[in-house]
């Protein structure tokens, strides 16, 4: 059983080096603070300030898209998207988003949704009078 | 309080749905229990009573399952909307197709489907596994009882319960004034099925996915019987075929999955580490291991126990990807969603029942499994085969840990509320960084151990040309390399490294099938998988690392700019071409069919003196919801070439045309101003225009060019009966002149206004009801004067003479239509005048339908005459005609036009290339055939 012993050592001494190095990849969610201070790529993950401005106009560019979110600590930034608005966008009401602070800015290079579940209401299960 | 009796509730499917949800629960248990005894008692005389109390349990819980299944499914068809679960994913108008797309859209609806392979699966097993079948359907039957526990809806209070029930009527499930309704039945509507969901892919992804699912439980079976009835070896031979089926089609599953991904959703790819794709695709990983062991096992007596455990993991693993999916526990970490539903504790005590019995049993028997006692020979196929199944354990515990992170985030927060919890910033890099070493071992390992001879026989003969080969492979391999990367840039030394080993493992391989297997496609299932492993990692690196925009900023900030800064979509307004990475790319038209909007885009690559060389047409396209008035999801259509695929898709529409609600709105809120406008002169309509610095006032010219009885538009389409015309508008701005051609329909008493709109003025121009009267005066309004005339005879109205011909008897007239016993007449009339530059004929239409008189007119609009044959006296062979003329002259037309109509004909539109992603699916597809060809050729196996 030698070789297997050995086999099981090499990788077991891969896998400690695999998991120190990817240590590196996690993180805690972080803030707009911290993006601030270590100029570094983090995700932060934040509620979606719906009375703020929203902007998105693709006429002017399409690869320009806005918003803000408040981070954990509280703090409120515009996000900035490089890319289009995604479909749904209002109904989020918490967004993970990908980046790093450009200036007063968090630049984004990914960001994800999050939903609240389906309606509870009552009137969606009713016809609607409408007529459709 | 007083019950309720409702009216028009379907209670029989509840009943009979109900009764069968719990007989086919104590079923399982019974058939469990009875091949239990079954099992124990094999070699006594009460084995074969035992065995028929266990079949008979099992064939009724099968009856059971079909049976919850036809009820569902006939209370989705027939919309009995009072069960929630019907409610939630039928509507009134959805298609029948898709009933089946409904039913497994829901988490009961997928365990059922789950159960309905278990069931076909424990069948196939009654009738075929002879000596097996006690051990194999007891544990089945076990695992059947813990799935159907999920669908049992035991409620002991409202948070307390066991499992789900499928078949609870709304209003059981939550207390709203309507159901004091006795009648509510009759007000409920569906929500239906999502529109994302609506296509092929989910009618054929869950039930193949599911099945490979479903089938991780034969190994696991098998293993456990050959633990339990401790014949170690003898289960070996049985369950290779079944093994081999499952990795087949589980991997067939996961990949429809992908395919599904890429070509209809826009993900943007065919694979993305989410933590759904990653929980299946682990246990089909340690599937291949455990098979891999298992040949070992078959062919030397090694790895027996390795075996076992991978196999006892994969199936485990299928229990952890369900408590992953459908715990909530990923939460935000991925973009499949899947809502609670209360089963957290279930699907853990699931989970730990089959990991305890397995690795219980395993340690138990431990010292009785059999294993030669010496060490396998370093050049004996068995111990690379060993070291692969490591491998794979490796790439599968990698991706299971990083997928488990919410997992770690969620007990560690048990402890300390406080914990964060981590996250992985990149994932794909993440997991990419690691899964290309496991590629290249995996390539290494499945070229070379092909031409290594189990237990190392005749090494010392053979040595030399063992690495003769390698060495010629190798340098083969080098050179199908550097062909590699003159096609795909090959980037960093890492994908170097994997373009080489990939090459090795396909040359490797298609040389074993020639010269050890002769081409014998029989034995040649190991050569089809692992070659299109090679093929498909050359296809991952191709598509995946070259991977380019084609909508994009230019070419020289790639690489310049941080991934958060590349700009990848253009906005193409319609009919106005773009030029973009070589090609010309124009938005061509669209269409609305039922609630799905096709926009035509064409793209014309162009030579160095910008003449098109080659063109094509895609049709990407936005699903509306149900009721068509909000975009729920944008489809993709991709141009595939041998060598490439050019991927589009729309990122986003105007938010008009996103919202046919706002677009309502908005145009609801133009200001039209209705403007009288003619041929001759032009009105100045005055236009404010914001600039940065002052206000401009831009004077427009607008007149009138004329009217289209034949109107063309892009929303009008004509019906038969329908009175339609349009007028032409010109307004001329800087010396540019700007056409507008609004359409007016009068279709059964109702008018349509169909506006125009012109975007280089944002002028919105429409016709009303003003238009019509000016243009169409009602007949009352228009003076007819009355004559008598003989034929031959001719009188003078304005300086025109109308002459009576003659009549005719067989008449044509666009609005008339024959019916028998009609007696109809034409008028023939010729007329002229000085001023005139020929004759013009005309022939009204005199008419006696039944008794009654008729008459129908006859009209030249060139000189504005109307004429009508109102009456005949056929003693004197007089008839009477009623004839006027109106100025023809285009003037005072009202005409309405609102100005700042801003266009939304736009799309934003991503497109991007994926070269040699045909490797990918054709390396993937072989390497599942392959499996297949080895099932069948170990299906036949004698010993």
């Amino acid at each position: 059983m030698k070789k297997i012993y050995i086999v099981a050592f090499v990788m077991i001494a891969v896998a400690i080096g695999m998991l120190m190095n990817a240590a590196d990849d996690m993180s805690s969610y972080s803030s707009f603070e911290m993006a601030r201070e270590t100029g570094n790529k983090v995700k932060i993950a934040g509620q979606f300030s719906k009375d703020k401005e929203v902007h998105y106009d693709p006429e002017v560019d399409p690869n320009y898209f806005t918003f803000y979110i408040m981070d954990t600590e509280g703090e409120q930034r515009k996000v900035v998207l490089h890319g289009a608005k995604p479909q749904d966008f209002e109904m989020s009401e918490q967004i993970v988003v990908t980046g790093r602070m450009k200036g007063e800015d968090f630049i984004a290079s990914d960001l994800l949704m999050k939903c609240p579940s389906k309606y509870k209401d009552e009137e969606v299960y009713i016809k609607s009078t409408k007529g459709t | 309080m007083e019950e309720i009796q409702y009216l028009g509730e379907h209670l029989i499917y509840r009943n009979l749905g109900q009764f069968a949800i719990t007989f086919g629960f104590v079923m399982s248990l019974l058939a469990a229990a009875g091949y239990f005894f079954a099992t124990q008692n094999r070699n006594s005389d009460s084995y074969k009573s035992w065995r028929k109390i266990g079949r008979f349990a099992y064939t009724m819980h099968g009856l059971s399952v079909f049976t919850i299944i036809i009820v569902i499914f006939l209370a989705m068809l027939n919309k009995c909307f009072e069960y929630q679960y019907v409610q939630q994913h039928v509507s009134e108008d959805l298609p029948f197709k898709y009933i089946f797309s409904a039913f497994w859209e829901g988490q009961e609806g997928s365990f059922l489907l789950w159960m309905f392979w278990n069931v076909v699966l424990g069948f196939i097993l009654m009738w075929r596994a002879k000596e097996w079948e006690a051990p194999v359907l007891s544990i089945l039957s076990g695992v059947q009882a813990f799935i159907l526990t999920m669908i049992l809806g035991v409620y002991f209070t409202a948070e307390l319960k066991i499992g789900s029930n499928p078949l609870l009527l709304l209003r059981d499930t939550m207390d709203v004034p309507l159901f004091s309704n006795a009648d509510y039945v009759s007000l409920l509507q569906g929500n239906g099925l999502n529109p994302l969901l609506q296509n092929y892919w989910m009618t054929i992804h869950p039930p193949t996915l599911f099945l490979g699912f479903a089938s991780t439980v034969v190994p696991f079976c098998f293993a456990i019987a050959g633990l339990w009835t401790k014949k170690y070896k003898e289960w070996l031979k049985p369950a290779l075929p079944w093994a081999l089926f499952s990795a087949s089609i589980l991997g067939i599953g996961i990949l429809m999955g992908g395919a599904w991904a890429y070509e209809a959703l826009s993900f943007g790819g065919y694979w993305a580490w989410d933590p759904v794709e990653n929980s299946s695709l682990v246990p089909w990983i340690l599937l291949v291991a455990g098979i891999h062991a298992h040949i070992v096992a078959r062919n030397t007596g090694y790895s027996i126990k390795s075996a076992y455990l991978l196999y006892v993991f994969s199936f485990i693993l299928i229990l952890y990807s369900t408590y992953l999916t459908r715990s909530g526990v990923l939460g935000e970490s991925s973009v499949h969603s899947f809502t609670e539903m209360g089963l957290e504790s279930l699907l853990i005590l699931f989970m730990v029942f089959f990991t305890g019995l397995g690795l219980v049993l395993y340690f138990l028997r431990k010292k009785e499994i059999p294993g030669p006692k010496e060490e396998e020979a370093l050049p004996a196929r068995e111990f690379w085969m060993f070291i692969g199944s490591l491998v794979l354990l490796f790439s599968a515990v990698i991706i299971t840990g990083s997928t488990s992170l919410p997992v770690f985030n969620k007990i560690v927060q048990i402890f300390n509320p406080e914990f964060e919890g981590y996250t992985i910033t990149e994932p794909i890099q993440h997991y990419n960084k690691y899964q290309l070493w496991i590629g290249v071992f995996i390539c290494l390992l499945s070229g070379m151990a092909q031409f290594l001879r189990y237990k190392g026989s005749n090494w010392d003969s053979m040595s030399s040309s063992f690495w003769k080969r390698v060495g010629i492979i190798s340098a083969f391999s080098i050179a199908l390399t550097v062909l590699i990367s003159l096609w795909i840039d090959l980037k960093a030394w890492q994908f170097w490294m994997l373009a080489f080993t990939g090459s090795f493992a396909i040359i490797a391989n298609v040389n074993y099938l020639i010269s050890s297997i002769k081409g014998n496609l029989r034995l040649a299932g190991s050569v089809f998988s692992h070659v299109g492993f090679g093929i498909m990692v050359i296809g991952v690196i191709a598509s995946g690392l070259n991977q380019t925009h084609i909508s994009s900023n230019p070419v020289m900030q790639r690489g310049l700019l941080p991934d958060e800064m590349l700009q990848n979509n253009v906005l193409l307004f319609k009919g106005m071409p773009m030029f973009m990475s070589g090609y010309r790319v124009t938005f061509e038209s669209d269409t609305l069919i039922g609630n799905l909007r096709e926009f035509v885009v064409k793209y014309e690559k162009l030579d160095g003196d910008g003449k098109p060389v080659e063109e094509f047409t895609v049709v990407p396209t936005a699903t509306y919801d149900n009721k068509v008035i909000k975009v729920s999801a944008f489809n993709p259509s991709t141009k595939r070439y041998i060598d490439k695929d050019i991927f589009t898709h729309i990122a986003t529409l105007s938010p008009r045309e996103r919202d046919f609600e706002l677009a309502r709105t908005i145009e609801d809120s133009l200001d039209y101003i209705t403007y009288s406008l003619g041929k001759e002169n032009p009105v100045i309509i005055l236009d404010t225009v914001e600039s940065a610095t002052t206000n401009t006032v831009l004077p427009t010219k607008a007149y009138l060019l004329g009217i289209e009885s034949d109107p063309k538009h892009a929303d009008y389409k004509p019906e038969e009966g329908d009175f339609a015309f349009s007028v032409k508008v010109a307004f001329e701005k800087d010396d540019t002149v700007f056409y507008a051609e609004p359409v007016l329909v009068l279709r059964q008493q109702l008018l349509y206004s169909f506006p125009a709109q012109i975007n280089g003025l944002s002028f919105k121009v429409r016709l009303s009801e003003k238009t019509l009267d000016a243009l169409y005066p009602p007949e009352d309004d228009l003076g007819y004067k009355r004559f008598s005339l003989k034929q031959g005879e001719s009188v003078n109205l304005n300086g025109l003479d109308i002459r009576f011909d003659g009549f005719n008897k067989k008449p044509e007239h666009p609005g008339y239509i024959a019916q028998d016993d009609d007696i109809a007449i034409g008028a023939i009339l010729n007329i002229s005048g000085a001023e005139l530059n020929k004759d013009y004929i005309a022939e009204p239409l005199y008419l006696i339908r039944g008794t009654s008189p008729f008459n129908l007119k006859d009209e030249i609009q060139e000189i504005g005459l109307h004429l009508r044959f109102v009456s005949i006296n056929p003693e004197t062979e007089h008839i009477e005609i009623l004839v006027a003329q109106r100025g023809t002259q285009l003037e005072n037309i009202p005409i309405e036009i609102a100005k700042r109509s801003f266009r939304s004909d736009y799309i934003v539109l991503e497109s991007i290339v994926f070269p040699g992603i045909n490797l990918f699916w054709l390396g993937t597809i072989l390497m599942m055939s392959g499996l297949g060809v080895s099932m069948f050729r170990r299906r036949s196996e004698k010993y």
